[in-house]
C-alpha cells in the first residue's frame, strides 16, 4: 500500500466514524460502540477480542507502526533487527476493527467523547484507555526530551533503541557505560536487568576493556537472585550493580559533562542509558483518570476507572496491584477487559478474572529466566494467588536456561501473531 | 512452546494435574498450574479442547 493511499484511507476511516458517531449515544444505533485509545499490547489485543465477539470497535492509535519493547534489548545487543519488533494494523482492520490513526487529545467523560486534532470528536458507549507510559521529564533534574537524544532511555522501542545501539557500537573499547534505573513502579520490572545483562554480554565479547555501571534507585528487584548469580558467573569484570543503599540513586543528569550524578559521586559515561521515572500516558492525566501517583486506579474485576464512569484502563497505565507492567499482563488484562466490556454493554456484571503473567528475561542470548504469577481480585486490587507463581529455580542447568530462552522467543511469536498477525 | 492444538480435554487435565503435583518436569507450567483449582483446570481444558477442535 502506498503511503498516500494509507493516509487517505486513514482519513476516510476517520471521517466515517466521526460522522456516524457524532449523534448522541442515546439516539444512537442499536449497536453500541467501544472506542479504544492506544494500539499497543493492551489496546490492540482488546480491539481484536471485542471485534471477535462482534462488538463494534474503533481503535485510535497515534502511529501507523507499532514497535514492540519485548526483545528490543537484543536490538541493543546487536543481534536482532528492529524490523522483527515492528508491526502494523492491517490485520486488525481485516478483523473488523475500525482503525483511526490520530493522537487523541482529551476525553470528555460526561459527553462520552474522545477529542482528536481538528475538532473531530468520536463518541463512545464505553471507552478503553490503553496509552502505555510517558517518561516523566520533570522528575530527574537535567533530564528532558532533548537530553534523551544524547543519553537515550530506550524505554519506548524505536528510534531510541537504535540510538543506544549506535552509541554502544561507536564507543571505544575501554569506555564506561552508565545505566540509571528508577524506583518502582515502572514499565517492565526485570527489563533494566535484562538490558544490563545483554550490554555486559556485548562488552565482554566486543569491548572487553569496557564496563557497565548500573546505578539503581532500589535495593531489591525482580528475579534478583537469578540475575546476580548469572552476573557473577558470566560478567564478573563487566557489570557492576550499585544499589540504593550503596549510593545508587540518581539525583541529577549533567548532559554537558555526560555524567549521571548520585548523592555520593559523579559517574562520567561514554554511553549513558537513563531510564527515568514514568507515569501513565499523557491522555490519562489530561482526562482525569490518573491519580496523584500518575497512574490510573481501576476496579480489578471490570478494569473500569475508579475516577470516571464508562472508561476502562488496561496495560501499563493501570494500577493493577500485584500484576507487573508487562506486555504479557497487558495482553491478559485486555482479553478479560473485552469480556467485561461486552458484558456491561449487555447490562450484565463483569465476571471476575483469573489472570496469568509470565515475564521472560535473557541473561545471555541462550540463557533465559522467568517469573510467573497468577492473579485474582482481592480487597479491591489484583492479588497473587497464594502458592502459585515465582521465579525460575536457582541452580538449574544451562540446558534448562537454554530451554527458557527458546520459550521466551516462542512466547513473543505467539503473542504478536495473535495481536498483529 | 508446545502447542495445545488438537489435544483432548482429558490430555490437558492430566498434564495440568501432573504439573501441579510435580509429577511432570517443567520450566514454567508447574508455577502456573498451581494457581488453578481442579474445577478451574477442568473448565479451561474443556474450553481449550473445544477451541482447538473448532479450528
Ligand atoms: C526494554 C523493554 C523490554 C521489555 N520486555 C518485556 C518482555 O520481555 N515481556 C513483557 O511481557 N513485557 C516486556 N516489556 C514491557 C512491555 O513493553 C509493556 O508492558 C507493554 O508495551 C505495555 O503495553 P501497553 O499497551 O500498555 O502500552 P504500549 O505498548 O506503550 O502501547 C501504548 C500505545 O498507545 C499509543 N498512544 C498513547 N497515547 C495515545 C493517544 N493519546 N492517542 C493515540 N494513541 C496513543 C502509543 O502510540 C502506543 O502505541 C518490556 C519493556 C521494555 C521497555
Ligand atoms: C491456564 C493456562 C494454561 C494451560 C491450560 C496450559 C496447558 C499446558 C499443557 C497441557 C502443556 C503440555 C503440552 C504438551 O504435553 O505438549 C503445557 C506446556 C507448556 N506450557 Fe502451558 N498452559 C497454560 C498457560 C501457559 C502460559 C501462560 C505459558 C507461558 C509462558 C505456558 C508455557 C508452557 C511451556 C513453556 C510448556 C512446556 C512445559 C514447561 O517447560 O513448563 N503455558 N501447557
Amino acid at each position: 500500500m502506498s503511503p498516500l493511499l494509507t493516509r487517505r484511507s486513514a482519513l476516510a476511516g476517520l471521517a466515517a466514524s466521526a460522522s456516524v458517531l457524532a449523534a448522541p449515544s442515546v439516539l444512537a444505533q442499536a449497536k453500541p460502540r467501544v472506542v479504544i485509545v492506544g494500539g499497543g499490547f493492551a489496546g490492540a489485543t482488546c480491539a481484536r477480542s471485542l471485534a471477535a465477539m462482534g462488538v463494534a470497535v474503533t481503535l485510535i492509535e497515534a502511529d501507523q507502526r507499532y514497535v514492540a519493547c519485548p526483545f528490543s534489548n537484543l536490538v541493543i545487543h546487536g543481534t536482532r533487527d528492529i524490523a522483527q519488533q515492528t508491526f502494523g494494523y492491517d490485520a486488525l482492520r481485516a478483523a473488523g476493527v475500525d482503525v483511526v490513526f490520530a493522537r487523541a487529545e482529551r476525553i470528555e467523560p460526561e459527553a462520552r467523547r474522545v477529542l482528536l486534532p481538528g475538532a473531530v470528536a468520536i463518541t463512545y458507549d464505553r471507552l478503553v484507555l490503553a496509552p502505555g507510559i510517558d517518561m516523566r521529564f520533570d522528575a530527574l533534574p537535567g533530564y528532558d526530551s532533548a537530553t534523551a537524544e544524547r543519553m537515550p532511555h530506550a524505554w519506548k522501542a524505536g528510534a531510541q533503541t537504535l540510538l543506544l545501539r549506535k552509541q554502544l557500537e561507536a564507543m571505544d573499547d575501554g569506555g564506561v557505560v552508565v545505566m540509571s534505573v528508577p524506583a518502582n513502579p515502572f514499565r517492565c520490572p526485570p527489563g533494566p536487568y535484562e538490558r544490563a545483562s545483554l550490554i555486559a554480554h556485548y562488552l565482554k565479547n566486543h569491548k572487553p576493556k569496557s564496563k557497565l555501571i548500573v546505578l539503581d534507585s532500589k535495593d531489591t528487584f525482580s528475579k534478583q537472585k537469578l540475575f546476580m548469580a548469572a552476573w557473577q558467573e558470566l560478567y564478573p569484570n563487566h557489570l557492576e550493580w550499585v544499589s540504593l543503599a550503596s549510593g545508587g540513586k540518581t539525583v541529577e543528569i549533567d548532559v554537558r559533562d555526560m555524567s549521571v550524578v548520585t548523592e555520593f559521586a559523579r559517574h562520567k559515561a561514554a554511553v549513558a542509558n537513563v531510564i527515568p521515572p514514568q507515569r501513565a500516558g499523557s491522555i490519562a492525566q489530561a482526562s482525569g483518570v490518573a491519580d496523584r501517583s500518575g497512574w490510573c486506579p481501576i476496579d480489578p474485576v471490570s478494569f473500569e476507572s475508579r475516577l470516571a464512569p464508562n472508561i476502562h484502563v488496561i496495560g501499563d497505565a493501570a494500577i493493577a496491584g500485584a500484576m507487573p507492567k508487562s506486555a504479557f499482563a497487558a495482553n491478559a488484562q485486555a482479553k478479560h477487559c473485552a469480556i467485561a466490556v461486552a458484558a456491561m454493554l449487555r447490562g450484565e456484571p463483569a465476571p471476575s478474572p483469573k489472570l496469568i503473567n509470565t515475564c521472560y528475561s535473557l541473561v545471555a542470548p541462550d540463557y533465559g529466566i522467568s517469573v510467573a504469577g497468577v492473579y485474582q481480585p482481592a480487597k479491591g486490587l489484583l492479588a497473587d494467588v497464594e502458592g502459585a507463581g515465582g521465579a525460575s529455580p536457582g541452580g538449574a542447568s544451562r540446558e534448562f536456561r537454554a530451554r527458557e530462552a527458546i520459550y521466551a522467543d516462542a512466547w513473543f511469536k505467539v503473542v504478536t501473531e495473535g495481536v498483529y498477525g | 512452546m508446545p502447542s495445545l492444538q488438537g489435544k483432548s480435554a482429558s490430555d490437558i487435565e492430566a498434564a495440568m494435574t501432573a504439573f501441579r503435583t510435580g509429577g511432570r518436569e517443567a520450566t514454567v507450567m508447574d508455577r502456573i498450574a498451581k494457581g488453578f483449582t481442579k474445577r478451574e483446570t477442568n473448565a479451561i481444558a474443556d474450553w481449550l479442547a473445544q477451541a482447538g477442535a473448532a479450528k
